[in-house]
């Protein structure tokens, strides 16, 4: 029973997300905006992490199943990537590389920075 | 024959936990963390769609349902958020500039590679979220007018990218503050990154937890402002 009412409380934290995405034309995704309902729901106290534990737990470690039927949708978008693979591939390896070293260089900085003031 | 097998809700749900069984299974079996099941399910069953002219429709059809449940998913990534919530506290001058940095570089270095590899705007689109976190990469991409499965391929090219070439840019541009290093895993290679930082020490292992989310909101966010400056 417990988890039926952890699952009702976060389908309805979804929910009110979509809703409020909806209803007031937020630029930001509805399961976004659910996401940061929860999270300021947590910070005041309103739900416990109890009151979600198990069932949250199940759904962060098990998360990469919910993603297999997006990522085949990848075969109706192949025309896109044809000719492109190549571009794509340097795209994302030379970002990803970028984006680790740029942040973790600024972190660096600020923390030994602040560490010698 | 097939076509009474394939159009039915079952064939696409079965198909999908079968795999991911299977993946899990190598994974285990192996016992190589580079296995990624969620890569190994996506290929199998794009070959075997291909290979028995199944539409992707009729896929979806029970795959749909495993779909919908991105929602929750993305939901509940607010708890590792807040049970790391004192390190963001007591780090967050440097914790919020190193990720407000890395998201910068990675919006504006997709953009620029993209012009400079020639990529149409829709690929660029859907490339954009591709540091970020699964549930909410894929929530952005539709968002913004993406394609979700180059988005969710993209997302894990970047993990496995990430967490194998980590060591070597430590080393090698003296990265040594469990901070930074937790940080830039977590920043640029999302849960697979997270992974590599666990390995590393348990601090690397929190901050990278910590960023996964972070990162994430302060990438929608900035691409809510891009869009609504028309900047993009």
């Amino acid at each position: 029973m417990r988890i039926f009412r952890q699952l009702a409380i976060i389908l309805s934290i979804n929910f009110a997300g979509e809703l409020l995405s909806k209803g007031l034309s937020l630029p930001l995704p509805g399961s976004i905006v659910g996401m940061l309902i929860l999270l300021i729901l947590l910070i005041t106290g309103v739900v416990k992490e109890a009151h979600i534990a198990e069932t949250a737990n199940f759904f962060l470690e098990k998360m990469p199943f919910f993603f297999i039927p997006a990522g085949v949708s990848v075969m109706v978008a192949y025309q896109l990537i044809d000719g492109h693979l190549a571009g794509v591939i340097g795209t994302i390896v030379l970002s990803t590389l970028l984006v680790m070293v740029v942040s973790a260089l600024v972190t660096q900085f600020i923390i030994k920075k602040k560490n010698n003031d | 024959m097939i076509e009474a097998l394939t159009n039915n809700h079952l064939f696409g749900i079965l198909l999908t936990v079968g795999l991911f069984y299977g993946g899990m299974w190598l994974r285990n079996y192996f016992r190589k963390n580079w296995i990624n099941p969620l890569l190994i399910s996506i290929f199998v069953i794009v070959v075997l769609l291909q290979l028995a002219h199944i539409p992707y429709e009729q896929y979806m059809q029970g795959a749909g349902i495993i779909h919908d449940f991105l929602g929750p998913v993305t939901v509940v990534l607010a708890l590792p958020l807040y049970r790391q919530r004192r390190l963001l506290v007591k780090y967050k001058l440097a914790i919020i500039s190193g990720i407000v940095s890395g998201v910068l570089a990675s919006l504006v270095s997709v953009l620029l590679l993209g012009r400079v590899f020639g990529l149409n705007d829709m690929l660029e689109r859907s490339l954009l979220p591709h540091s970020i976190t699964t549930p909410i990469g894929i929530a952005l991409s539709n968002d913004i007018g993406g394609i979700e499965g180059i988005t969710v391929v993209s997302i894990i090219l970047t993990g496995l990218i990430g967490a194998s070439m980590a060591s070597v840019i430590f080393r090698l541009l003296r990265i040594t503050h469990p901070i930074a290093k937790g940080l830039g895993l977590g920043t640029a290679a999302h849960a697979i990154g997270t992974s590599k930082a666990i390995e590393m020490g348990e601090t690397e292992g929190a901050v990278s937890s910590l960023s996964i989310g972070v990162a994430a909101i302060i990438t929608v966010v900035l691409v809510a402002i891009m869009q609504i400056a028309g900047w993009y």
